[in-house]
């Protein structure tokens, strides 16, 4: 109510008296009861108005950085209320980010946050917050017992009910010193003879126990979930694996030159991230562009890659590019978030992407529409090829005593001298010994109508060489061998994928393939290909990248801000700061104590792929060969620490196998987090962690999509539980360690974590760093706590791969210094993979699995099953890994997979969506209500596990074939033979938990024999059936530990398995080290080695329950005819438009 | 007693409770449903600011949803649509009955009071096609299977129904700025404007007694901020401003320039006639039928427009201002043209608060640093 104060009436001429008069009826504020003549005109008592006035009053805020896996990193604001965060809000600083040159980024990066950073104020405040450090109680038992062992070392049975048991809440040194106790005790069990005769007689391979060394130490595994998330606390666990060497001298009394610190898995290759054919092409880990850059493309083509679900910070700048004329595409299996921003939708069946790629290829090359020059230049496509052993024509095979000319710019290492480190590297790196191991290459002179000799330094630079035809040269001992250019070869291959043949077998439109490839070509480098991770996360993935590099390359579409690949997933890429061997790598023997010194190098933890301990803890060996080449050889899993990563443990791929059948060898299972999850559930020790709005610490992090440098700052919340960082985590177990074994230099290692100074380790590794150089950590985070980042200095911004090869013709990181097509490795040799073939997936396909589609047979020399010790047609789900077969790519959709005679019809795919970034944080009440059709914040149904929950998108035919109903409950079953876990058949109690039941969801988006469920859902566990089983309200949580559950029995890892592919264990894939531009060959982590397929499922569904409650069929949506295949005639009417005309 | 007054969206005068009153300036929104990625971000910040409290548990005064089969609360719009039934507009004039003029005897407008149930399940419809994708499916524009989202908050309209519902008068449209409240001391919980809003923005809380609806943040608005569904929507698809009267509209003045000069945003479901302040870039690969039913004539020129935006580097530069900044932008301007120009946002007294540009910058930096000795490489 305005106040008419007599001051004011007096003041007034009688003209505004007038107005006032008409405007505020002076009557109704002089009567006791209000009056209101016209609410639209005036209201007379608003003060209630300060109700909601008080309500957005906030006190302070202060910033902290959200950093799950989905590489955006996000500066939050958070609004405290006394002492409270009541909510959360954009920092609005991006546009202020600049570097030291005075770069700066513009407002058009801002807002960035999402739903779930929103969330996170239900999640750092939530009940399922890890209070405070957990013990097992069994495990504690085995402890205080004095770690008793059976004849065979094994941990006795009764100590190993994990996911049965309470916890046991313990101080922070306790939880410290039995970890350290339990760590020591592992390694000197495995240690030496005695140690290598217990893990024979445990049964584990024997190359795993020759590959120890003697070490128990290297039975110990630790990870840091991507650690590029967190430089100083979660690449702690590489650092922390490091000092392990000093447990190994304590244990074994080495020399410090031959003790062995731990083994580190990996991350972006454990998560089916790494796109591994890009490093057969180019080198390295992947070339891909940060999200921006779309704006300066023609045309986008979003492949298998919901950018606007799992880019969701970015997803304006695919939208905003569209507005000024880029074309967007998608090509997908399914009509996807994504595609109802797309200007073109493509769909094609799910894993057969490399087929799609080849079908690209066939009318470029047919056509003639791909850049000679370009490819003659940047790739080894016109390389010569031996047509009598399929190898790489040498210049040694036919110049008699040839030595390679020096490379200019190649830097050359003799034998024992070590690298630069990368801040004062120039030139690519390799030993003496490799460069002459993969000398040059020969390539056909039009001019001189004669061989020439290609090497490196000729990167980029185009002559007139040969692309098409066979030519005849002599070899130095006088044979005439025939020889084509890689293009020749890769011509004939791709001949036989004709657009009719890749519609059959991809399910797609012919003609769009057609028009897609003349569009591609038409617009050199003006395209972008952004892959995702639906056709990676199939067996084929080293085959779609090959493939797509190709189309990519054909068109000049690659290293250009317009025109480029790019691949995307998680946050991997730790190169950025290239100084961290100064951290993770500081030599435990020798410490720097003063923080302004320099630090010295000795590495003494080894890399391993996760992959073995997933597929239980054994490589690859199948009838008379094992497959894991040398270099890629894992140890046997003893202990397992991990932090900021449920994905390993809570969230595994074939999760049910790995807690049936291989969690029981493992005898200490450690994990860090703020929030318990399934990894909780099943571990041993629980360190509890503060959440990112707390932290005391400070960190630093980068991105693969945006060119921001992130600090993580130091928040004024005071932490609500009695958590520590993890690296407090790290130092407080070293410590221990150090108690344990005497030895203080456990201690010194993490000095500066003690004194509260770990900017000493931040500034060491920015100052080592090609892209951080000339940053100060203190402006760096004086700035973050003011919500605004920095910018990564590398050479361009927005930041791109494969800018200096392309542009200043900089050679790739390959062997030719080019983009390389063809792989003449015997490994690729032998598997038929000499070209890019095609496979089938070796799951999740109606047709033959992992059968090579191939149509120029004399082109390469698979090694058959046969000649492995197996059948030709032993289709079981082990020996597939490794069956060699080739058919003609015409008669590929004439086959069947083995188990449709068993009513299985489903491809059964997991994918990333918008509502998780992994698990997080998929189970706080607002996001589960929000996850799917099924949310119900009241949670009517008692059937439901939680608010929300999992369930299946089902084409609605295939549904009602199989008798379902939208919103009915169904089993999903994969293969039997394996899955959920090895040996269900005898465990009908496990089996009842693994077994996956949820709802059935319509959804028109799909194909037939196409069914979709989400990735991220918190999986049943014992403790969650017993909940849903027993709690009177039957929530699926555990009655012991509070666990929350979204699926009342299994999960969508309960289809999937571990999956190791042979082109992926080489010892000679030549590929960049993972800092620097040193290029060695073999297994590297996250660069070169197996990665899994989880979305490799082929499933049966059957029906389980009705979707209603109360005796209903039908759940009501349904039943209301408001669903799809169930509409009324409004809802006919109201989608055909026919409410108004 | 009802009152003819005239309502712009349907060119026409029609009944309505209360004599017309336009406030000095109306609070309104722009959004592009082309850019939504139903992030629910705007949802969650909303969520957090306001309806976190006890009672509040399903209340969601934002929510994205999937047309056509998404909701919330269940089937509000298509309910209505089949109550008030099939409608004609004659060219842009609206010649069917509005829910005012459709009122049954005794009741202010034609409406619906939704089941507890109906408000559960509040992503109903998530990513939903209208109809079944065919084998080999290839889609260009229009698509044949299509979806799109649409972002729904209280419309603030000039014609409340809720408002005209209200038995007490406890609804009221503040004079100073449009916004439309209800009193939360003198509201006693019939719910006839929960009944009665055909947006269904109307929320009963039974912990307080009182029904609650979106309050257009006016503590922040007030202070010259947006309000917290258009501050965290990371699409960069939502603008908040006010808007002039529709016969006076000043050309750089953004929400005018999109709703009454360029006339390429438009109100949902203009045929109930409540003039809803909410106004929408229609989807451009939806099919002409449909964007029509939910936008009115309008939507096929609206569509038209937004495919040729390349032409027109001022409604490029204004689409690329949203999200820029959380304070209003009260008038704009575009410098330059699309590959080096700018686009300005103004406060109330012509300050700049913020200039993107129509392109991000690419900027190649020197390979070698002489000062800090080292290479800038991009593979590190």
């Amino acid at each position: 109510m305005k106040k008419l104060t007599r001051k004011k009436f007096l003041k007034l001429s009688t003209a505004t008296l007038g107005v006032l008069l008409l405007s505020e009826p002076l009557l109704a504020s002089l009567k006791f009861v209000p009056e209101i003549d016209n609410p639209l005109e005036f209201y007379p008592e608003r003060d209630w108005e300060k109700i909601y006035r008080n309500q957005f009053k906030y006190d302070s805020y202060f910033h902290f950085l959200c950093a799950p896996n989905d590489t955006h990193n996000c500066l939050l604001r958070a609004y405290v209320k006394n002492g409270v965060v009541t909510r959360i809000g954009p920092s609005y600083g991006y546009g202020k980010a600049r570097d030291i040159y005075g770069n700066q980024a513009s407002h058009r990066w801002d807002p960035r946050l999402c739903q779930k950073g929103l969330a996170m104020v239900r999640k750092v405040y939530g009940p399922r917050r890890v209070k405070n450090p957990y013990v097992r109680k069994g495990f504690k038992e085995w402890l205080d017992a004095g770690f008793p062992r059976e004849e065979n070392g094994k941990v006795p049975a009764k100590y190993l009910n994990r996911g049965k048991e309470p916890f046991i809440r313990v101080s922070f040194e306790e939880a410290a010193e039995i970890v350290a106790k339990s760590l020591l005790n592992i390694a000197t069990t495995y240690s030496n003879d005695s140690g290598k005769e217990l893990l024979k007689q445990q049964g584990y391979d024997e190359a795993m126990v020759e590959a120890m060394h003697g070490a128990g130490t290297q039975a110990l595994k630790f990870r840091g979930g991507m650690p590029l998330l967190g430089a100083t606390r979660i690449f702690g666990f590489n650092r922390f694996a490091n000092s392990i060497a000093l447990l190994d001298k304590y244990i074994r009394n080495t020399d410090k030159d031959h003790a062995l610190g731990g083994r580190l898995w990996d991350s972006y290759s454990w998560h089916t991230d790494l796109p591994p054919g890009h490093t057969m092409v180019c080198g390295h880990q992947t070339i891909d562009f940060d999200l921006v850059t779309v704006e300066n493309s023609k045309m986008v083509i979003c492949w298998g890659m919901n950018w606007i679900s799992t880019k969701m910070p970015d997803g304006h700048w695919l939208s905003e590019a569209r507005i000024k004329g880029t074309k967007i595409v998608t090509v997908a299996c399914e009509y996807q978030s994504t595609s109802n921003k797309a200007d073109e939708v493509i769909v094609i069946r799910p894993g057969s992407d490399p087929a799609f790629a080849l079908g690209l290829a066939n009318v470029i090359i047919k056509e003639r529409l791909y850049d000679a020059e370009f490819i003659k230049g940047h790739t080894d496509l016109p390389l010569l090829v031996r047509m009598d052993n399929l190898k790489l024509l040498k210049p040694q095979d036919i110049i008699k005593g040839y030595q390679p000319k020096e490379l200019k710019y190649a830097q050359l290492l003799k034998e024992g001298e070590k690298a630069p480190p990368p801040i004062k590297q120039r030139y690519q790196i390799m030993s003496e010994e490799l460069r002459h191991e993969w000398s040059d290459f020969v390539a056909w002179d039009m001019d001189k109508n004669s061989t020439v000799v290609i090497n490196r330094d000729m990167a980029g630079i185009a002559g007139n060489l040969a692309m098409e035809g066979e030519f005849q040269v002599e070899t130095v001992d006088g044979q005439k061998v025939n020889v084509r250019p890689v293009f020749d070869l890769v011509k004939e291959h791709a001949a036989y994928f004709t657009p009719e043949v890749v519609g059959e077998i991809c399910h797609a439109d012919k003609d769009a393939i057609v028009r897609l490839a003349r569009e591609i070509a038409a617009n050199k480098a003006s395209v972008l290909v952004s892959v995702g991770m639906g056709p990676n996360h199939f067996f084929n993935n080293d085959l779609k990248d090959r493939t797509i590099f190709l189309v990519c390359a054909l068109t000049k579409n690659i290293g250009f801000h317009g025109g480029n690949i790019g691949s995307f997933a998680g946050n991997y890429r730790g190169a950025y700061f290239n100084g961290l061997p100064f951290y993770i790598y500081e030599d435990p023997f020798d410490i720097e104590l003063e923080p302004d010194k320099q630090s010295r190098i000795k590495s003494y933890y080894k890399g391993e792929s996760a992959h073995y301990y997933n597929y239980g803890d054994r490589p690859l060996r199948m009838g008379n060969k094992l497959f894991t080449g040398k270099t890629h050889m894992p140890t046997p899993s003893k202990a397992m620490w991990f932090g900021n990563s449920n994905s390993l443990l809570g969230n595994i791929k074939w999760h049910s196998d790995v807690v049936v059948n291989t969690l029981p060898k493992i005898e200490c299972v450690v994990v860090n987090e703020w929030w318990w999850t399934a990894s909780c559930e099943y571990a041993d020790v629980v360190f509890a962690v503060d959440s990112w709005a707390e932290f005391k610490f400070p960190d630093m992090t980068a991105a693969v999509t945006n060119p921001f440098l992130q600090i993580f700052p130091r928040t004024p919340l005071n932490r609500l539980h009695d958590t520590r960082s993890d690296i407090e985590v790290l130092a407080g177990v070293a410590k221990a360690l150090g108690g344990l074994t005497n030895d203080n230099r456990f201690v010194d290692y993490w000095k500066f974590v003690y004194e509260n100074n770990v900017q000493a380790y931040l500034q060491r590794i920015i100052n080592n760093s090609t892209t951080l150089k000339g940053y100060k950590i203190e402006e760096l985070e004086a700035n973050a706590k003011e919500g605004i980042p920095a910018l990564l200095m590398t050479r361009t911004y927005p930041k791109i791969m494969g800018w200096e090869q392309s542009n200043e013709n900089k050679p790739h990181y390959t062997k030719s210094g080019r983009m390389e097509f063809y792989r003449d490795e015997d490994e690729f040799l032998e598997c038929g993979e000499n070209i890019p073939v095609y496979r089938e997936p070796v799951d999740g396909t109606f047709y033959e699995p992992n059968v090579i589609a191939c149509g120029a047979t004399g082109l390469i020399r698979p090694r058959g099953p046969k000649e492995y010790g197996l059948a030709e047609d032993d289709l079981s789900v082990e020996a597939r890994q490794v069956r060699n077969i080739v058919i003609h790519p015409a008669e590929l959709t004439k086959t069947k997979h083995p188990r449709r005679k068993d009513g299985f019809t489903f491809i059964y795919i997991t994918p990333k969506f918008r509502h998780g970034a992994h698990t997080t944080p998929v189970d706080l009440d607002i996001i589960s209500t929000w996850f799917g059709p099924f949310g119900d914040i009241h949670r009517r149904d008692k059937r439901m596990p939680w608010v929300g929950e999992g369930y299946v998108d089902l084409n609605p035919e295939d549904a009602k074939e199989l008798g379902i109903n939208d919103g009915d409950y169904v089993y999903i079953d994969a293969d039997p033979e394996d899955r959920p876990f090895r040996g269900w058949q005898n465990k009908p109690g496990d089996y009842k938990v693994h077994r996956l039941m949820l709802r059935a969801r319509f959804y028109q988006g799909l194909l037939r024999g196409v069914a979709r469920s989400w990735f991220h859902m918190y999986v049943a566990t014992y403790g969650s059936v017993e909940g849903h089983e027993n709690n009177p309200d039957k929530l699926a949580r555990n009655p012991r530990t509070g666990y929350q559950a979204m699926f009342r029995y299994g999960s969508h890892q309960s289809t999937t398995r571990a999956w190791l592919k042979p082109t992926l264990m080489t010892d000679s894939l030549a590929r960049k080290e993972y800092f620097g531009q040193n290029i060695g060959k073999g297994f590297a982590p996250d660069i070169h080695c197996p990665v899994g397929a989880p979305k490799e499922s082929f499933v049966k569904i059957s029906k389980a329950e009705d979707g209603g409650m109360n005796g209903n069929k039908l759940w009501r949506p349904a039943a209301l005819g408001l669903r799809p295949g169930y509409e009324n005639e409004s809802m006919k009417k109201f989608l055909r438009g026919e409410f108004i005309s | 007693m009802k009152n003819k007054v005239y309502n712009w969206q349907i060119k026409r005068k029609m009944e309505y409770k209360y004599p017309e009153a336009r406030p000095q300036k109306q609070a309104a929104w722009v959004f592009d449903t082309n850019k939504c990625i139903a992030c629910q971000t705007c949802t969650l910040a909303c969520k957090n600011a306001w309806t976190s409290g006890k009672g509040q548990e399903s209340m969601w005064w934002n929510n994205v949803e999937t047309k056509p089969f998404g909701f919330y609360p269940l089937g509000y719009d298509v309910r209505l649509l089949e109550m008030l039934g099939p409608q004609k507009w004659d060219g842009d004039k609206y010649i069917g009955k509005t829910i005012f003029e459709a009122a049954p005897y005794g009741e202010e407008m034609l409406g619906w009071m939704p089941e507890e149930e109906d408000w559960a399940y509040p992503n109903m419809g998530e990513d939903e096609v209208n109809k079944q994708i065919p084998e080999k499916a290839n889609f260009t524009l229009p698509h044949l299977s299509w979806m799109f989202y649409l972002q729904r908050i209280c419309n603030h309209c000039t014609y409340p129904a809720c408002l005209a519902a209200c038995p007490r008068k406890s609804i009221y449209k503040r004079k100073e700025d449009g916004i439309v409240l209800l009193d939360q001391e003198r509201c006693r919980g019939y719910q006839e404007c929960v009944a009665g809003c055909p947006y269904k923005k109307s929320m009963f809380r039974a912990f307080t007694g009182k029904s609650e609806k979106c309050i257009s943040c006016y503590p922040a608005a007030e202070n010259d901020y947006q309000t917290q569904c258009v501050i965290n929507c990371i699409g960069r698809i939502r603008l908040f401003g006010f808007k002039s009267n529709y016969d006076k509209p000043i050309e750089n003045n953004p929400i005018d320039y999109f709703v009454h000069i360029k006339k390429i945003a438009l109100p949902l479901y203009p045929q109930f006639g409540t003039e809803p302040n909410v106004y929408y870039i229609p989807p451009i690969h939806v099919p002409k039928e449909y964007t029509r039913q939910l936008f009115g004539p309008g939507a096929d020129a609206a569509v038209e427009l937004y495919k040729k935006a390349k032409e027109d580097k001022n409604l490029v530069g204004l689409l690329m201002l949203f999200g820029a900044t959380d304070k209003i932008i009260h008038s704009f301007k575009v410098e330059g043209d699309m590959l080096d120009g700018h686009c300005i946002g103004y406060d109330g007294e012509g300050k700049e608060i913020v200039r993107v540009p129509l392109k991000e910058h690419v900027i190649i930096r020197k390979e070698y640093d002489e000062k800090q000795d080292v290479y800038r490489a991009s593979v590190t």
